[in-house]
């Protein structure tokens, strides 16, 4: 049996990890990685909360606990990194940085350090033979947001319940009795809170207004406070009220233009044709071919042929994928195993 | 099991009795001019009157207000100079003094301070000094009537000294008036804040009383209420309970001051017999009969609370609002307590409920789950 250090953040399923790998007889000890988060007037920082649930389940399953602090590595790595994409014009996927930099590296790196032979998260998630698989639970599985962990990573990681499906993972932490188990999941990125994306970026980059711009007219529709806060594929937010909704179809970052049509059918708001950046492979590169993919966390998966172009990947899809926004991840499936991914660049 | 009175108190039966004819029947604007409202402003006014004798003051003294916090803030923004304030004054009075120039005067190990360091730090700008009557994480009662007579001849000298700038005494005494003669006069302070809910009174309806010389300013202006130095409504089912609730424990105090001693005795006792390295803080003679505050060293109180809560036992680890911010007390730290000691802190406050059963029925199991804390920290 070995020392497992549990990733613990206040929610049931952490809780249920660490319950669960305790009953097979390792030596659990759980951390709280203290991340950064912006502290707003008026807000209330959840943090605080989730800690002292993460120390309350520790303490009822008897186990040691401690607070990794993180925060400055979680501010460069995570926060800058997704404030400077937004710059660029991009929608980047914090929570995918989040694995890669902080659980699946520094907390893996420091929990070796302090003693542990294995880390573990209450991800939806199995590795197997060094290979990472989806979740029982297909409805759950967040491999998606597990594709640029490294091969090393992984074979130090357990998924305990990537075995399970999430309602049985309700009912198994309220038959322990944990203090987590009817507590809600989280929602949306953990350091923007409850106040949102835009509010949070307009913190920190400076708002400017710009033409909102019809595709089909020319026409500038009215304006907005800054074509960073736009995403491709969005509907609502745009203040241009009447008649029939419009969707952004571009936006032109060096001239702060955002661009909207009505169409549905508008041939920038669906691709065939996807080249992805940043490649990362959790085992070596697979052969050019027949895949599957997933463009979005639980996303349908579709089948895509992929093909290499120089650093890049190519994808060509059968069906037209809608929105699919720079920045954004796409993760590559053999069956059940992920074999990683990359990141979409503009068109 | 509860042992954390000074977080919250139950309301009273009694008082939730008093005040519930105010949400429904009696629900009149006490300003309308019709006879029921005017019945309702009656009782009011005799709420207050109800009040102000419980402290030994005039009803037209007293400020009613949203809480104790509230009354801080129009005592603090009513004096805007220098102010003067102890090391372990609740966050309350300490932000509010930090808005502007102002003291912080050390306290010695037991969470005293003294007259004569409050008197060195009056400057000639002082406008307020302010010193809680107890200590809500210790129960360490101030000298505040050698604190008042220190006050009191700084102003005289400054008087001397051609200076005419007002110089008011502020007390909290919201951890106190279960058990303590709150009498203004006594006290010889110039303001005075109070808190119902430290009185199994309803939460946020407070108090500030201000002596007749004090002029206030008012931080909420509208319809000039409470002689215009509190606008807005009166909340008088709040006000009525209050007054309830004051009335109460003022009857009571003697005998219930005396069961919490004997109870908080035993509590102390048996848990100091078990760990004899326990640390126990506050001041042995000069304490509120309701607290006790004892440390385990090297132990992590926080994982010794969740303990308890999982068996019924509700305690707390310090003060609230310094626990849930994940720092340390600023309190235990002004007493020069350890990290590590401080780290292994409980306050454990008595109140209305606790009896003798309770008391040998919680000391056995915080015995047990400090045991089996210590046992997991060094097996």
């Amino acid at each position: 049996m070995s020392v497992v250090y549990v990733g613990m953040s206040g929610g049931v399923d952490s809780s249920l990890t660490a319950a669960l790998l305790k009953e097979q007889g390792h030596t659990v000890v759980g951390v709280y990685m203290k991340n950064w988060t912006k502290d707003l007037p008026g807000m209330k920082c959840p943090w605080a909360e989730d800690l002292a649930d993460a120390k309350r389940v520790a303490v009822q399953l008897g186990i040691d606990f401690k607070v990794f602090d993180f925060e400055t590595e979680y501010k460069q790595k995570v926060v800058d990194y997704m404030i400077q994409e937004y710059r660029l014009g991009r929608t980047p996927n914090p929570d995918i940085m989040c694995n890669q930099e902080v659980k699946f590296k520094l907390f893996l790196e420091a929990a070796l350090e302090d003693g542990a032979d294995m880390i573990a998260t209450g991800h939806y998630a199995r590795v197997e033979d060094g290979q990472l698989k989806m979740a029982e639970d297909s409805t759950k599985d967040q491999t998606y947001f597990l594709y640029r962990v490294t091969k090393a990573a992984l074979e130090k990681t357990l998924f305990p319940l990537g075995e399970h499906k999430k309602s049985d993972v309700r009912t198994m932490a309220a038959e322990r009795g944990l203090y987590t188990a009817t507590k809600k999941d989280s929602q949306g990125i953990c350091f923007v809170g409850q106040i949102g994306i835009r509010e949070f970026l307009s913190e920190y980059v400076e708002q400017t207004a710009g033409p909102i711009i019809d595709t089909q007219t020319g026409l500038t529709l009215g304006q907005h406070d800054g074509a960073i806060f736009y995403t491709l594929g969005q509907r609502h937010g745009l203040d241009i009220g009447g008649g029939l909704p419009y969707y952004v179809v571009g936006k032109d970052m060096d001239k702060n233009e955002v661009c909207v049509t009505t169409n549905l059918n508008d041939s920038q708001l669906w691709q065939t044709t996807i080249r992805l950046g940043g490649v990362h492979w959790i085992d070596s590169p697979p052969e050019p071919g027949e895949y599957h993919v997933r463009v979005r966390h639980r996303g349908t998966l579709v089948k895509a042929t992929i093909s290499f172009e120089d650093n890049n990947v190519r994808l060509d899809v059968t069906q037209p994928e809608r929105a699919v926004t720079a920045g954004q991840s796409i993760v590559i499936y053999d069956g059940p195993v992920c074999l990683g991914g990359g990141i979409v660049q503009p068109l | 099991m509860y042992f954390d009175y000074a977080a919250a108190t139950p309301l009273d039966r009694r008082v939730l009795s008093a005040m519930q004819p105010y949400f429904t029947e009696l629900f009149y604007n006490p300003s309308a001019p019709y006879a029921p409202a005017i019945e309702v402003r009656r009782d009011y006014t005799a709420a207050k009157s109800t009040i102000a004798q419980a402290i030994g003051a005039k009803p037209d003294e007293l400020i009613m207000t949203a809480g104790a916090t509230e009354s801080i803030n129009l005592a603090f923004e009513s004096a805007t100079g220098h102010s003067v304030v102890t090391a372990i004054e609740h966050h309350a009075v300490l932000a509010a003094a930090s808005r502007r120039a102002h003291t912080i005067v050390p306290v010695n190990e037991k969470g005293q301070v003294s007259p004569d360091d409050i008197r060195a730090a009056i400057t000639d700008d002082t406008t307020i000094v302010s010193v809680a009557l107890a200590n809500n994480e210790l129960g360490t009662i101030q000298p505040i009537r050698d604190i008042a007579e220190a006050v009191k001849q700084a102003r005289t000298e400054r008087l001397a000294r051609g200076n005419h700038t007002p110089l008011y005494l502020h007390s909290d005494a919201s951890q106190g008036v279960g058990q303590l003669d709150v009498s203004v006069s006594r006290l010889g302070v110039d303001l005075l804040t109070l808190n119902a809910a430290k009185m199994y009174g309803p939460k946020q309806v407070g108090l500030l009383w201000a002596s007749s010389h004090v002029r206030l300013s008012p931080q909420i202006v509208g319809g000039g209420q409470e002689r215009g130095l509190r606008s807005g409504t009166e909340n008088v089912a709040g006000v009525i309970g209050f007054a309830k609730a004051i009335e109460l424990v003022v009857t009571h105090r003697k005998h219930e001051t005396q069961r919490l001693s004997k109870l908080r005795d035993a509590l102390e006792a048996r848990l100091s017999e078990a760990f004899p390295e326990a640390v126990l803080s506050g001041h042995r003679k000069h304490r509120l009969a309701s607290h006790l505050h004892i440390s385990f060293p090297g132990l992590d109180a926080e994982r010794i609370l969740f303990a308890l809560e999982s068996r019924g036992v509700y305690v707390a680890t310090g003060s609230a609002c310094a626990a849930n911010k994940g720092t340390r007390s600023h309190v235990l730290g002004a007493i020069g307590m350890a990290d590590e000691v401080a780290d292994g802190s409980l306050r454990l406050t008595l109140g209305h409920l606790n009896d003798d059963a309770s008391v040998v029925a919680a000391a056995d199991i915080i015995i047990e789950e400090v045991r089996r804390e210590a046992e997991r920290v060094q097996p």
